[in-house]
């Protein structure tokens, strides 16, 4: 069995994952499965040229996985209790619409 | 190589049914579960430490974090149909295949250098170490900001 296969189908996954799924935690589901499979390739690398080089990369990884998830989460809590969307499609929909002035000045321009 | 190879399996199958699962609850312990096999998959390999880090931190924590998350903004009760599990069942099995047969050409390297984890951290990666104390900061006073702001609305 070789490791790096296996880590391309998890990140194969996690990028079907993030392309089809629009809610935001299942978008986060599919971050951590994304770096899970980078930071298995750290691990691996490290076995192979024995040495812990990748330990250490990997815990460092990891780290900063922790803090983009609570960052990533803390934003989609504060969406929720603002918007009450869950939704990446109804987020991108309350882009504002140009008002009269700033068409007028796009078509001038 | 039958342990590696049923890690391997379990964790597609988690991976995909993480994906599948239309309930979040459910596909974050299938989640957990995958990180759980990457674990000891790891220590397999002959990596404790990141076997435990990814325990602590894959698991525990990021688990944690998206079921809270989960609840605080809990909006509808979708049920995953028999259909779509049977599905996810296909692709993990149709999935896992290439990760049983399929090799990459790789090159095993050594080196003479002392390269146990804490002269790694402490000698080699040491300015990473302290950049990761600032990121974990900035990361905490981020969601202190933004959830106080949230308060203060309130």
């Amino acid at each position: 069995m070789d490791y790096i296969v296996l880590s391309v189908t998890i990140l194969a996954i996690g990028i079907v994952g993030l392309v089809t799924k629009h809610d935001l935690i299942k978008m986060l589901i599919a971050i951590e499965m994304l770096t899970a499979a980078a930071t298995m390739n750290f691990v691996v690398f490290g076995s192979l040229m024995e040495n812990s080089l990748g330990q250490a990369f990997s815990i460092l990884g990891l780290s900063v996985d922790a803090c983009v998830t609570a960052v990533a989460l803390a934003l989609a809590i504060a969406i929720f209790k603002k918007l009450n969307i869950r939704d990446v499609r109804e987020l991108s929909e309350l882009k504002e619409e140009p008002s009269q002035e700033e068409n007028q000045v796009m078509e001038e321009n | 190589m039958w342990l590696e190879t049923a890690l391997a399996i379990g964790m597609v199958t988690s991976a995909v049914f993480a994906i599948y699962l239309k309930e979040t609850v459910a596909s974050v312990l299938s989640l957990s579960t995958m990180m759980i096999l990457l674990s000891l998959l790891y220590f397999n390999l002959n990596a404790p430490f990141a076997a435990i880090f990814q325990l602590a931190l894959g698991t525990g924590t990021a688990a944690v974090f998206l079921l809270a998350g989960d609840t605080l903004t809990k909006k509808s009760d979708e049920k995953t149909s028999t259909k779509t599990k049977l599905a996810a069942l296909v692709a993990s099995a149709i999935l896992s295949v290439p990760v049983v047969v399929g090799t990459v050409a790789t090159q095993s390297f050594s080196s003479t250098l002392d390269m146990s984890l804490s002269s790694v951290l402490w000698d080699l990666r040491a300015i990473d170490v302290l950049a990761q104390g600032l990121v974990i900061l900035t990361a905490a006073l981020g969601v202190v900001l933004l959830l106080k702001e949230e308060r203060r609305r309130k």
